[in-house]
């Protein structure tokens, strides 16, 4: 029989969400459905960015743990550099060269993350932080997206999924391997824009619909509804993270009904003016994976159910508030980053009521 | 702008909604500095004696606590109370934002809180030990037996040196403490200033 | 900050789902988790054989010792007192019959291993009970006499805090007790004594509610079970039929069954910080207490047994038993055949909130409810602790609403003022945060060593503002006789007079003394010339000194 003396409680809940490496594993497995879509519609370039940036996020985690003489088998099984490369990854444009993808993760894992203390640590959205260095520091390679089509959703010269493709993504990132790079420049178009949030133009009527009722089906690429399928896709995972209890509601909930609402209340049809509808802020964009995984980050948001709420409250005014009135395409980054800022001071006010007492306690 | 936003409907409560927010900010800013600066205007000495021991025992060089809290509050050094130990020196420099040097040793070491006890066989009621006493802890009078009210001696041992038959012992007294559980080890955390347990 | 208030989790909920039965009420926070009680109550309670060695400790509840009335060597029976206890405690009864062997010295099944002393009693197996008084319908009796007889068969909570019984319907006499609550919600898992009791005995136990109603005075009596208790809960509805106890039926949650809990849950209301629910109108006591009280007042037999669940996956046969106090824990453990090859823990208590016990000899006292013989699968070593990711799963899991997460952070730093501002207090060392941290941190140590801090500091504090108060006193009362001697020389004549006095009295003092020798020798002289005898020893008058160094 043992003689050490252990403390109650004695036994320790084996639900795999009370275990941070496969929370981590949850929130990857809810990112792939959104992934998949954006593999099918537009090809390898988001499936590369993510694995390259997370071999970079792996083994520069693994540098710094051994730096800071921990363990670095058990500080990895935690996963969290992995969620942190996911993440970034999906932020980065596709078809971006490796050296933005290592700068993009160098910052993010040793600074904002390691420097600050390591896993827990961190006041930052380490991912946030690392795509805000490149977006402020690179900001030609950051706003181009490389579609690997002639023209954002025209007739295709071939198939996103196909081995060409491939060889052209590879060619981007490891600009090494394309040889003379002429074949690059043939089919590649730059397109000087994220997502079709700034094509308001043709804003309002949300494309899926639209492909329903000319009865094409919704995953041909033709029907340019990638864009919301993908957001979809990303909101089933947020759903699932829902339902599995590994994110908490308030973040996600507070920000959707926010953006909604403040869309709705400056929207102006037929005008020239930037404001979309409510249905191209929440699909059209980048909303969905801010909301259900960059904001949810646990360690840089507020950590209180009341200060969630007003944490989410914040983010979303900043997301809107940005693009609506700012200078920047998607403001995801920013305005989480923002959020971060006032995670303390939320903490600090919004505390919840403890049993027996009749106010909060005193500061 | 955007038409609605022009309306009476919105600006209205809008502009009412913002300056409510600006007041109770203002507020809440003010009340916590109120909260601050109340702690300050405690006086400083007073402060710094609420933090020693009480023992009014002398082996800091000076005669009372309240003595070596002025001393402290003109400079003197903070590490030399025996009875108050490496916390009390920790809570002194986070006091006056000054180094936690430790303990002078030439005061004597931090032990565990003892209490005085008196021989009675061997006690002659010279009631020297109850005039040495600063808190009125020993129960006697001329000719009588004299004994420590243990309750009350905090073990600053001053009345051993004027006994003339040295019949008083240093005992450990009931602490009440009893076995507690610690603060865990973490065997992979970094040492650090914070983390070590005083 | 009323805006704020819409955030804060809502304690009053809409009413039970269960027409006709107690309403409900919400609490917050709570686990799920789960319950391993099957096992142990597969099988009737036992009562187990009764053991050769008895060890009954003088303190089994909290207050103060008792002290014996018997010595070693008397042979006391069954029911006998063997150990009074002031009017704060409560006595101790022989389990059995048999020899006082010794007084000695036990640890208690506790976390600390506490040595307390102890009477050694050897059974000599006739178990002949004591002759008892008839006793009678409890409504016929008084208030207080029923008290005193509570109290004189030894009766302490037996759910684990071990509060004499009788101070606590004492204490809250003084207030109005509205409701009684009988606790039966086991909610921790692994313990099935209440269970088990009410399954068989439910009757005695809402008998013995009854008279607690009957001394307590409360308006209303309700017993709380937990919704999974299936059986008991049948029984209960037919032990209740032609009484006025109501069943409150809470959800299975962990900690529904802890005190403020459960006030929470039957009333609505929450008991204030720093205060007994008595002060709400609210008492609680649990089923075993409630049964061991029927058998004091309707059978006469003292607080000598209570029911204890052994089990857990090292022994074959785990079940409940109806177990004299001062059995050993080995005993039992053979009992339902443990393979020691096995095992690797025995907690004492259940799995969320027990503590582990090293002597296996340590005996069964009132607070024992549960033992649990794990093996190595049952109860891993703790993983490591890693860093903090503030999920919030912590918070979410809290019955008493804190932040854990920002209390170990406070905690960890040493930040005692920080702690106690985040409700270090009120923390009821539930567990239900250390069994949902993802980083595996042992969140209850860390509460448990800061309370330990918190608690040795406000006493320096408090010995501290004593010191500075007789030492004023001290200082005050120097002065004062310093004044008072410097105003008695004032008053007192001026110095060449005071030398004249001074030399006047010495002369007349040996005046006085050379008077007294001489009559003295005269005295002496008519003796000797009065007296055939001769005495040397009277020739000069003695002038040794008397005094002693």
């Amino acid at each position: 029989m043992k003689t050490e003396v252990y403390c109650s409680p004695q036994q320790h809940s084996q639900l795999s969400q009370h275990s941070t490496g496969r929370i981590m594993l949850w929130v990857i497995a809810a990112c792939l459905p959104g992934i998949a879509a954006s593999t099918w519609f537009f090809g390898w370039g988001l499936l590369l960015n993510i694995l390259v940036v997370m071999v970079f996020a792996v083994l520069l985690e693994a540098v710094m743990l051994k730096l800071a003489d921990k363990p670095v088998k058990t500080h990895l099984a935690d996963n969290s550099a992995l969620v942190t490369g996911l993440i970034l990854g999906i932020a980065i444009p596709p078809g971006s060269p490796w050296w933005l993808l290592f700068t993009g993760i160098c910052f993010a894992i040793v600074v904002a993350k390691h420097l600050y203390g390591g896993l827990g640590q961190n006041p930052f959205n380490p991912a946030m932080c690392g795509y805000l260095l490149l977006l402020l520091s690179f900001p030609l390679n950051m706003t181009t997206w490389h579609l690997p089509t002639d023209t954002l959703f025209a007739d295709q010269q071939f198939s996103p999924l196909s081995w060409t493709s491939l060889q052209y993504s590879l060619q981007l990132c490891f600009p090494a391997l394309a040889g003379d790079g002429s074949q690059i420049s043939e089919y590649i178009d730059g397109f000087a824009m994220a997502t079709p949030l700034i094509e308001y133009k043709l804003a309002g009527n949300s494309t899926v619909l639209a492909a329903l009722e000319n009865n094409s089906p919704l995953f041909a690429r033709a029907s340019e509804t990638g864009w919301e399928i993908i957001n979809f896709s990303f909101l089933l995972g947020g759903l699932f993270l829902l339902f599995k209890k590994i994110i908490g509601w308030q973040i996600p909930v507070s920000i959707i009904v926010t953006i909604t609402i403040m869309s709705l209340l400056f929207y102006e049809q037929g005008s020239t003016a930037v404001y979309g509808t409510t249905y191209l802020h929440l699909f059209g964009s980048a909303t969905m994976i801010g909301a259900f995984f960059i904001a949810t980050d646990p360690v840089s948001a507020a950590t209180t159910p009341g200060g969630r709420v007003v944490y989410g409250i914040f983010i979303g005014i900043a997301i809107y508030g940005i693009r609506v009135w700012g200078s920047y395409l998607d403001s995801i980054a920013i305005a989480v980053l923002f959020g971060n800022f006032c995670a303390p001071l939320l903490d600090h006010f919004c505390r919840p009521r403890i049993y027996g007492h009749s106010t909060r306690p005193s500061q | 702008m955007f038409p609605f936003v022009n309306t009476a409907y919105f600006q209205i409560p809008a502009i009412t909604l913002l300056s409510a927010s600006i007041l109770w900010l203002i507020y809440i800013t003010t009340r916590y500095l109120r909260n601050e600066s109340r702690q300050q205007q405690r006086c400083l000495v007073d402060q710094i004696n609420a933090l020693l021991p009480q023992t009014q025992c002398g082996h800091c060089g000076h005669p009372g606590c309240l003595s070596y809290a002025r001393a402290i509050s003109t400079g003197a050094a903070i590490n030399q109370c025996p009875p108050g130990g490496q916390h009390t020196i920790q809570a002194l420099s986070d006091l006056l934002n000054e180094t936690a040097e430790p303990l002078n040793p030439s005061h004597g070491n931090h032990s565990e809180p003892l209490i005085a006890r008196i021989r009675e066989l061997e006690c002659i009621g010279c009631t020297k030990c109850i005039q040495a006493c600063p808190v009125d802890a020993i129960l006697g009078g001329t000719k009588l037996m004299h004994s420590v009210i243990e309750s009350e001696c905090n073990g600053c041992d001053l009345c051993l040196e004027p006994c003339p038959v040295d019949c008083i012992d240093m005992v450990p007294g009931f602490t009440g403490k009893q076995w507690q559980w610690a603060l865990p080890n973490r065997s992979d955390a970094v040492e650090s200033e914070i983390g070590e347990q005083v | 900050m009323s805006l704020l208030s819409l955030f804060h989790r809502s304690t009053n909920r809409r009413p039970s789902r269960n027409p006709g039965r107690h309403k409900i009420h919400k609490i917050v926070g709570g686990i799920k988790p789960a319950a391993n009680k099957a096992r142990s109550l597969r099988s009737r309670i036992m009562s187990t054989p009764i053991p050769e060695m008895l060890v009954l400790p003088l303190l089994q509840h909290k207050g103060t010792p008792a002290t014996p009335v018997v010595k070693p060597g008397d042979h006391v029976l069954k029911g006998q007192k063997i150990a009074a206890a002031d009017p704060r405690g409560v006595p101790v009864h022989a389990p059995t019959s048999g020899k006082i062997i010794k007084t000695g010295q036990c640890t208690l099944p506790d976390a600390a291993g506490t040595l307390v002393s102890c009477l050694m009693l050897a059974s000599d197996g006739k178990d002949e009970a004591i002759e008892t008084g008839l006793s009678g319908d409890f409504r016929n009796m008084s208030k207080v006499d029923l008290v005193e007889r509570i109290r004189d068969a030894g009766i302490a909570g037996m759910g684990g805090a071990g509060f004499p019984t009788h101070l606590k319907i004492q204490t809250s006499t003084a207030s109005d007790i509205a409701t009684l609550i009988i606790n039966a919600a086991e909610c921790e898992p692994y313990i099935t004594a209440d269970e088990a009791l009410i399954r068989e005995h439910a009757r005695d136990v809402v008998k013995g509610a009854e008279i607690l109603q009957y001394v307590t005075g409360a308006q209303q009596c309700i017993i709380a079970i937990e919704d999974s208790k299936i059986a008991a809960l049948a029984e209960l509805k037919l032990a209740i039929a032609d009484s006025a106890i109501e069943i409150a039926i809470v959800p299975a949650k962990y900690p529904a069954g802890s005190e403020k809990q459960l006030v929470q849950a039957v009333t609505g209301r929450e008991v204030p910080f720093g205060e007994f629910p008595a002060s709400i109108g609210v008492l609680l006591h649990n089923t075993g207490t409630a049964f061991a009280v029927y058998k004091a007042i309707c059978e006469s037999e003292p607080s000598i047994s209570r029911i204890t669940t052994v089990t857990g996956s090292t022994l074959k046969t785990p079940k409940n038993f109806h177990v004299l106090f001062g059995t050993p824990v080995t005993f039992l453990l053979d009992l339902c055949g443990i393979d020691r090859v096995l095992l690797s823990r025995i907690v004492v208590g259940g799995s969320l909130m027990g503590n582990c016990l090293h002597d296996m000899d340590a005996p069964i006292i009132k607070t024992t409810n549960c033992l649990i013989a794990g093996s190595l699968e049952e109860f891993p070593e703790p993983l490591t602790e890693r860093a903090c990711i503030r999920c919030g799963f912590c918070a979410d899991a809290c019955p008493v609403n804190l932040l854990p997460q920002q209390l170990y952070a406070h905690c960890r730093c040493q930040s005692y003022q920080q702690a106690k501002d985040f409700g270090l207090i009120d923390c009821i060392e539930c567990g239900a945060c250390a069994y949902v941290c993802p980083s595996h941190i042992p969140l209850v140590q860390y509460y448990r060593a800061s309370k330990s801090v918190v608690f040795q500091q406000q006493t320096d504090r408090k010995n501290s503002e004593k010191w500075q108060s007789r030492f004023q006193f001290y200082q005050y009362r120097q002065k004062r006789e310093s004044e008072q001697r410097i105003q008695a020389r004032a008053e007192q004549p001026s110095h060449p007079q005071q030398i004249a006095q001074a030399v006047f009295s010495r002369e007349k003092a040996r005046q006085e003394i050379s008077e007294a020798v001489a009559r003295v020798k005269a005295r002496r002289a008519n003796l000797i010339a009065t007296s055939t005898l001769s005495s040397p020893s009277l020739s000069s008058p003695s002038t040794e000194p008397d005094e002693k160094p």
